[in-house]
């Protein structure tokens, strides 16, 4: 730019030089001629009079190599001539300066002389006496004259020149300057040409939509990370050639690296399955795998992401599936054991009810077959009942009045039914405390306490005693049952919960029960939302308590 | 122009990358068949091999077409340079690992594996591919490095071992020929090892431009 003005402004300069200095050249030169003619008329008219006055003698005095003085008669023959002689002379009244003095009294006229460098400026005059003078005088042409004068004119152009030249610079580094100088981190606060004004404004607009969308782009970005960062989930994206172009702390968790430092993938993972899934969703494909170590399992969901039909990268999400998958493990755990604790009772009432069958039994061994039949058949019922009620429990979809229970009441319930069974053992059940509400199930709660005292009984040595404590304080209710049994050895504590778990798998055959107890009380527990705790010593007895919260369910 | 070359590296690293886990699962396979007799991991061996086989093949010519196309200088020439090498020690590596999985058969290992350490022999092996390949795959001139000194400790597990079987001869061992098949298989173990060894070699030469030997 700066550049460009400095040319223009020159090339200006130099026109507006060149033509001034022809007008100029032109004006002067027509100013001369119109001198040298008044010259000339003023010469004629003191020459004529001296003619007059003198006679033809005066001008052969006159000897000027530059002005030619002739006189001629009215009918054009030369008379005398200063320069030539009169009678070589041919006639000279078809000249026009002569023909227009002979009209007019006087005339000039112009002739270029044989050489062209000159010309011949002629004028003529009428005397008194008829004849016509007429004064000639050459001087030169427009070219020679400037010709002549091209030293000075040369050195005023280049003045001229040197100082446009040194003045242009000066004008287009003082226009260039504030265009430099221009704020454009803020085009709309510069004060300089107003021809920029709308331009100015338009930058302005255009930064102001710049900076929204950036911000929009990195709030986005913000949002996506903070989203993936709290994500439970492993989170990755890769392009084609197996690069990654984004992760989450999870997805480094799940793979078991500390940091990626390389860009590529298989440097992460490169076992097999994990490269065969890479090549089947880069092939288009969604696909899960699950991969099992020896803690956790992870389940990969990689599924492939398209442009334009063409697959350009995946994304591939990493669960843990851990929990999900010992859930799995638990519950075929719990139906092999069903089967196993339905198959055995089944399998000795089939073999009594075979004995029986073929007839020849004595009518005292029918009774005692009987009577086991009758047991185990109990066995069975109970332990069905016992099933039902924990998937009962298990399924959360079954839903059960809830009410106000007091489970002080409901404690000496309990204690009444298993007053006989007590008794057998001379176990003495003793219900402490007083009223304590809670809102809850009866039946669950029944099933409960019933559960706790039942094991209480069962697992207590003769003579011993079962204190059933009931308090409550600050709407919290508090239920212990503590008995003098035989107690849980510390290793087993927790698992004494698990569904058909027994610490003493002979004894627990003669003792009875289903191995549900327990479980049931754990999700009866849960269910309202109440604290389970065990303490427990061998030999010295078991406490467990149950801690309803105040605003329970 | 550059930016395409860079992504035919890529994909030649990632070839790489996947021809090194197959030499990895290449020999797992053939531990597996010699430990446990699982007639799959015989098969899937064998299966690896030819994979192997193949994936060389098909490296070869990327970097064919690579050094002619690009004609590539100095780290990128040294890994093209290095990958050619690379991949004739796996392929030797997958080799091997079929031979093993083949000489298994009749090996049985059950009673002299209580005297023979050929399974700790084993473990040190694909303890050296893994991280032979790890160092490629990672570029790390560390794990490179702990490769090479590892070669040492299975040259002294194969000098037991060898030692044991003498032993055993001996001792009139009846089993003559698992004996043989068995000192056999430690050699090709010492064998992937000096070839896991040189792959090792080869990462620290793409990356530091400086060869063991040289």
């Amino acid at each position: 730019m700066h550049k460009k003005i400095f040319r223009s402004s020159v090339l200006i300069t130099l026109f507006i030089l060149i033509t001034s200095v022809a007008l100029i050249m032109g004006i002067l030169y027509d100013y001369f001629e119109s001198q040298l003619i008044n010259e000339l008329k003023r010469e004629a008219g003191y020459i004529s009079i001296a003619i007059e006055n003198e006679g033809l003698d005066y001008l052969s005095g006159i000897n000027d190599k530059n002005e030619r003085i002739t006189l001629i008669a009215p009918d054009g023959t030369v008379i005398a001539d200063t320069v030539a002689d009169a009678e070589s002379l041919e006639n000279h009244g078809s000249r026009e300066e002569v023909k227009l003095a002979i009209q007019n009294g006087s005339g000039t006229s112009l002739r270029y002389s044989n050489t062209l460098t000159e010309r011949i400026v002629y004028y003529a005059v009428k005397m008194e006496d008829g004849n016509i003078l007429r004064i000639s005088t050459r001087y030169h042409t427009v070219i020679i004259v400037l010709l002549g004068l091209i030293q000075p004119i040369a050195f005023v152009v280049l003045i001229a020149l040197l100082i446009s030249l040194w003045l242009c610079h000066r004008v287009s580094v003082k226009l260039i300057e504030p265009i430099n100088a221009l704020d454009l981190e803020h085009p709309e606060n510069n004060e300089i040409y107003d021809e920029l004004t709308p331009l100015l404004k338009k930058i302005a607009n255009q930064r102001k939509t710049i900076d929204k969308q950036l911000k929009d782009a990195i709030k986005m970005q913000e949002e996506f990370k903070l989203i993936t960062e709290n994500m439970n989930e492993g989170f990755l994206v890769i392009d084609k050639e197996m690069r990654i172009l984004t992760y989450n702390s999870s997805a480094m968790k799940f793979l078991d690296i500390s940091e990626i430092g390389s860009e590529n993938i298989l440097s992460v993972n490169r076992s097999k399955e994990f490269r065969k899934m890479l090549e089947r969703v880069l092939s288009g494909e969604r696909y899960e795998s699950e991969t099992e170590a020896e803690e956790s399992c992870c389940r990969f969901i990689a599924n492939p992401v398209f442009a334009e039909d063409q697959v350009i990268g995946a994304v591939i999400v990493i669960l843990d599936v851990t929990e999900s998958v010992n859930r799995e493990k638990l519950r075929r755990e719990f139906t092999s054991n069903v089967s196993h604790e339905l198959k055995t009772p089944l399998t000795s009432i089939s073999g009594f009810a075979e004995i029986m069958k073929n007839g020849d039994t004595p009518d005292e061994m029918v009774v005692d077959f009987s009577s086991a039949i009758y047991d185990e058949a109990q066995r069975l019922i109970s332990l069905v009942a016992d099933i039902m009620q924990i998937s009962e429990l298990d399924e959360k979809s079954v839903v059960y009045e809830k009410e106000t229970v007091d489970l002080y009441v409901l404690s000496l319930e309990i204690a009444e039914r298993l007053h006989s069974e007590a008794d057998k053992k001379n176990v003495k059940i003793n219900v402490i405390g007083d009223t304590a509400e809670v809102i809850g199930v009866r039946k669950i709660l029944d099933e409960m306490i019933y559960n706790l005292c039942d094991n209480a009984v069962k697992y207590n040595k003769n003579n011993g005693v079962v204190d059933i404590i009931v308090n409550s304080s600050d709407g919290k209710v508090k239920l212990i049952v503590r008995d003098t049994g035989i107690g849980i050895p510390l290793s087993q504590q927790d698992r004494v919960f698990e569904r058909f778990y027994r610490v003493d798998k002979a004894r627990s055959k003669a003792i009875g029960g289903t191995g549900l107890g327990l479980a049931i009380v754990k999700h009866g527990a849960m269910y309202h939302n109440a604290e389970i705790r065990l303490e427990s010593k061998e030999n010295e007895g078991t406490s467990v308590s149950i801690s309803f919260q105040g605003d329970a369910v | 122009m550059r930016n395409r070359f860079d992504e035919q590296l890529l994909q030649l690293n990632n070839e790489l990358i996947r021809m090194g886990a197959l030499c990895e699962e290449a020999i797992a396979y053939a531990v597996k068949y010699l430990t446990d007799r699982d007639a799959e991991m015989r098969e899937n061996a064998i299966d690896a091999e030819k994979k192997i086989d193949r994936k060389e093949r098909e490296i070869e010519s990327h970097c064919m077409k690579l050094l002619m196309h690009q004609q590539p200088v100095a780290t990128d020439f040294r890994l093209i340079a290095s990958a050619l090498k690379m991949i004739s020690d796996m392929e030797r590596i997958g080799d091997q690992a079929e031979d093993i999985a083949e000489i298994s058969e009749y090996v049985h290992l059950s009673d002299l594996s209580s005297r023979v350490h050929i399974t700790d022999m084993a473990e040190a092996v694909i303890h050296m591919v893994n991280n032979s390949i790890d160092s490629f795959v990672k570029k790390d001139l560390d794990i490179a490095y702990s490769v090479i000194t590892m070669d040492d400790t299975v040259d002294e597990i194969f000098l037991k071992v060898k030692k044991e079987l003498i032993e055993a001869v001996q001792n009139g061992h009846d089993d003559a020929e698992s004996l043989i098949d068995i000192l056999m298989i430690a050699k090709y173990f010492e064998r992937i090892g000096d070839h896991a060894e040189n792959i090792a070699e080869w990462v620290i030469y793409s990356i530091t431009g400086k060869h063991k030997t040289t």
